[in-house]
């Protein structure tokens, strides 16, 4: 069973070293295709990761008539009626007090409305999260509509509109992140193919002495595995150096306003996903050009 | 033992190859198989390795049903059989040991096995100083030798040798049979000669079967042994 294994691995080396011209020609094509879903994957989380704090940030504040505080609870459970409203959190005007004095950047300051305690101005305040920015608009309006409502307070039909914007930017990432590896997937196919081509009297001779089909297609997963590797080690690095690099250079921000995700342990993940992309990539590479040739002889 | 009832075959693309041909092979026979080309002759051998099914009758070969074969099976089955071919067919960059080694490996011989069993082949095939050679460093008698070893290597109960003397002159035909003659009589194999060479099967006279246009014309039973 292990001798099988390691020999296994060994064929699969040493078919990499037999063909290293062909091998090495397509782990650089891997390479760039990895390169380019390393970009991909760097941008489209990023702005994942924006759109969700953005998402997160917005919510709508629904102020409760001064003097009614008491029915907060009746009017959580009815916003919670309407479509699209993820959840409620409802701030007395204590904490909404206290919110304001912490979000204060002196102590000066926030001794000095400390003494209007008292007398606090804030109202009870109930923040709705909303499940997409674009139910934002339809919610606002239902809430309107609810018996002592003060204020209904959003960021406004802009944020709709950047909101359904990154929405589609996400969206069209992961569709070129995923095209992308099919692409990588089809380079290793070809090269596998062509390698078997050129080793079909290897296959004949193996197949005749009675070697199964896995033990056929094995050294050449292999070889497939440490080709899409190989085509990975540049992008790895990249992607840990560059990243490193553009968040140094922007200071860790996109127009100071959108923050950029930390490099450590973000960079890392995006190598580990790019070392995978390639194993992976050149597994379902050869096997399936390993797989449609044996089928094809009995 | 070789059994095959009314097989005929046409291919995908219309040729009729083999039509309702009859033939038993005991086991340690030693047979020729002699047609012109486009006889049938590839095709009967391509049935028997597992490589074609026939398109009608059955074939059976040490009790399996060729015909009926499961494709995962095939290789099993192959291993009860060992084929020589007319251009040897050799790793060109493995030594002659390693060649001969390759078909034990595949199966999953163990080393020490694989090393005794490869040293007593090519005593055999009188090929032992050569273990460490390259097959381009050898003569074509001596690289259908090293085929043969490792046809032979995992002891299966037929050798099929399909035009084995096809590029050898006739000195060297002569020993190829003679060793096939070998690896029959020591090893106890049933040996199947597919050929066009009439000068070896005078020769060494053995049991003939005659193929031409896909029917069997004659089995002349001249100095077989059963």
């Amino acid at each position: 069973m292990f001798r099988r294994f390691f020999r296994h691995i060994k064929e699969g080396f040493f078919g990499v070293f037999r063909h290293l011209g062909m091998a090495l020609s397509s782990a650089s094509a891997v390479m760039i295709t990895l390169i380019l879903i390393g970009l991909f994957l760097i941008v489209t989380l990023n702005l994942y990761d924006m759109t969700k704090t953005i998402e997160d940030s917005i919510s709508i504040s629904v102020l409760i008539e001064k003097g009614d505080e008491d029915s907060h609870e009746t009017i959580e459970e009815q916003i919670l009626k309407i479509d699209g409203v993820k959840s409620v959190t409802y701030r007395t005007p204590e904490e909404e007090f206290d919110y304001y004095l912490e979000t204060q950047g002196s102590d000066e300051l926030r001794t000095f409305y400390e003494e209007y305690r008292d007398d606090n101005p804030f109202r009870g305040n109930i923040l709705v999260e909303v499940e997409s920015g674009s139910q934002m608009a339809y919610v606002k309006e239902e809430i309107m509509k609810i018996a002592n409502v003060d204020e209904v307070a959003d960021g406004g039909a802009n944020t709709y509109t950047l909101l359904d914007m990154l929405d589609s930017i996400r969206l069209f990432g992961g569709i070129l992140v995923a095209a992308l590896c099919l692409l990588a997937i089809y380079l290793v196919y070809n090269t596998i193919k062509i390698t078997i081509a050129s080793r079909a009297d290897e296959i004949w001779i193996m197949r005749n002495v009675g070697a199964k089909n896995g033990y056929v297609r094995a050294p050449f997963l292999v070889e497939g595995i440490i080709i899409g590797f190989l085509g990975a080690i540049i992008p790895m690095i990249l992607a840990v150096v560059v990243y490193y690099y553009i968040y140094g250079e922007m200071n860790g921000s996109l127009f100071g306003a959108f923050y950029l995700i930390e490099p450590m342990p973000f960079a890392l993940y995006i190598a580990g996903i790019l070392g995978l992309t390639g194993i992976v990539v050149g597994f379902i590479g050869s096997y399936v050009s390993v797989c449609k040739y044996l089928r094809l002889k009995r | 033992m070789i059994s095959i009832r009314d097989v005929s075959k046409t291919y995908k693309n219309g040729t009729h190859a083999l039509y309702n041909i009859n033939l038993e092979i005991q086991d340690r026979e030693f047979v020729y198989i002699v047609g012109s080309t486009g006889s049938g002759k590839s095709t009967l051998i391509k049935i028997l390795n597992g490589e074609e099914i026939p398109t009608s009758g059955e074939v059976m070969v040490n009790g399996t049903n060729v015909g009926k074969l499961r494709f995962g099976k095939v290789p099993l089955y192959r291993r009860g059989i060992g084929v020589v071919f007319q251009d040897y067919r050799l790793l060109p960059r493995r030594t002659v040991f390693e060649n001969v080694a390759y078909a034990l490996e595949v199966v999953d011989a163990k080393k020490k096995d694989i090393r005794v069993r490869v040293r007593e082949v090519l005593k055999l095939v009188d090929l032992e100083d050569k273990a460490t050679s390259f097959p381009d460093e050898l003569s074509g008698g001596q690289q259908q030798r090293v085929a043969i070893a490792r046809a032979i290597a995992n002891k299966p109960k037929i050798l099929i040798a399909d035009e084995p003397t096809g590029n050898l002159d006739p000195k060297k035909s002569d020993e190829i049979i003679q060793l096939l003659e070998k690896i029959n009589k020591e090893e106890e194999t049933t040996i199947l000669i597919v050929t066009h060479d009439t000068q070896i099967v005078r020769h060494h006279p053995k049991r003939m079967v005659m193929i031409e246009s896909g029917h069997i014309v004659a089995d002349l039973n001249k100095g077989a042994k059963i």
